[in-house]
């Protein structure tokens, strides 16, 4: 193992940094910024009433979701073609994909609820239900697949092959509702067309929510990063004991012998 | 000097070190099962979700003798109720068909918004028996305090082509 590959022990041993703990206090302002305008200060919606504030949390988490799993590609890409071959691109690859299937689930959970009151039903295999479940099935097999078994390199190199696969499913995804006939509304931001059919308070809570939830993935990937690298680290020691055990029978049994 | 030994130690099986072990490979055999279920039986259907109004029986797929999901506007001032069944008309592209629905149809149905309802054609009165109304509400946002709330209600039955 070389030594860019393996985490240096310092002094300290938490995941939090003066830095982070700015980050969070913002984060949070941000996400109590988000609940004031969500819950109190935008308005209902002519058709949807209030269930139209579950887009405050629908929406960013998953474009949160989509950020990570694109920040997952990237790393996976940086670890796969890199010169060093740096297991620091792969651990922030892995936190980045369990970030993004958390907020995937909750993207599932806050559409399931969201559909159950405008739609009618819970759930429906329309186009882009299917695809987004097929996206969080296969980052939870992308997860899977870290947790195997082999060195640490060798579960780098597979989960980068398939964290660069995996990634090509967002765009098929995010564009199914104008591929095929979806239950599912098309886009109303990130369209094609550019026109932005939505309030504008509407889009500024949304606005508001995609920086908060953006924040608090920065906050989390940081976080989850600096734990991975403390995990590997107590790995690395734990064969260091190891290695300093055998080295320490061979020095007594030398003792030993030659005091024989 | 004597090389240490490397050879590996017997070491006291550990049934959470076990778990921990196998858990990950029954996730993956988990999740490719899903996966292919999810593109075999789903992505298929997905991807047709449903016929128009005016394509029933002119395009492959949405012929009358089958289980259809069908999509158009709800008629404006089509919508009748008896307690047990809710009729009312959908339409697309000047295309109508009456629909019979047992019970009260959920989420935000209502006159002039888009529904995809599932059931089948009646030979004998011709009307499309719903057994599930989906309402498909569109990718517009409009505040109920808008000043443009006449406009948009105005506009809002114009069934979409």
């Amino acid at each position: 193992m070389t030594p860019t590959t393996s985490p240096q022990p310092t002094a300290r041993r938490a995941t939090g940094t003066r830095a982070t703990r700015v980050l969070g206090i913002v984060t949070l302002v941000m996400l109590g910024w988000l609940l004031l305008f969500g819950l109190v200060l935008s308005p209902a919606d002519i058709d949807q009433g209030d269930a139209v504030r579950i887009m405050y949390v629908h929406v960013p988490t998953v474009w949160l979701a989509y950020l990570a799993f694109i920040v997952t590609a990237v790393c996976s890409g940086l670890y796969l073609f890199g010169r060093r071959h740096s297991l620091g691109f792969d651990r922030v690859a892995g936190a980045s994909a369990e970030i993004g299937v958390v907020f995937m689930a909750l993207t599932l959970i806050s559409g399931s609820l969201w559909g159950r009151i405008t739609w009618g039903v819970y759930w429906q295999w329309d186009a882009r239900l299917t695809t987004t479940a097929l996206l969080f099935v296969t980052y939870i097999g992308y997860l899977a697949v870290r947790g195997l078994e082999g060195t640490r390199e060798r579960r780098a190199r597979r989960s980068a092959v398939i964290g660069l696969l995996a990634v090509v499913e967002i765009p098929l995804v995010h564009w199914s509702v104008r591929l095929w006939r979806s239950l599912h509304q098309e886009a109303t931001i990130l369209d094609t067309d550019l026109d932005v059919d939505i309030d504008g308070l509407m889009l500024f809570t949304l606005f508001s929510g995609v920086v908060a939830f953006t924040l608090l993935f920065v906050w989390l990937l940081l976080h989850r990063t600096r734990t991975i690298a403390l995990d590997d680290l107590l790995a690395s020691r734990g064969l260091d004991r190891a290695i300093a055990e055998r080295r320490s029978e061979v020095t007594s049994s030398g003792s030993i012998g030659g005091g024989s | 000097m004597t090389s240490p030994d490397l050879s590996p130690r017997p070491v006291e099986p550990v049934v959470g070190r076990r778990r921990r072990r196998v858990l990950p490979s029954l996730v993956l055999v988990a999740a490719i099962l899903a996966g292919g279920v999810v593109v075999t039986r789903f992505l298929t259907s997905a991807v047709d979700y449903y016929c128009n109004v005016d394509e029933v029986g002119l395009r492959e797929g949405c012929d009358r003798d089958r289980r259809l999901r069908l999509q158009g506007t709800v008629t404006e001032g089509s919508v009748e109720t008896d307690g047990l069944t809710t009729s009312f008309d959908i339409e697309f592209d000047d295309v109508t068909i009456g629909v019979d629905y047992d019970g009260e149809p959920g989420g935000i149905f209502k006159e002039c918004i888009p529904v995809v309802v599932h059931g089948y054609f009646d030979s004998s009165n011709d009307r499309f028996m719903g057994d599930r109304v989906e309402v498909k509400h569109s990718d517009e946002y409009v505040s109920v305090n808008d000043a443009r709330l006449t406009e948009a209600r105005e506009s809002a039955c114009q069934p979409s082509a």
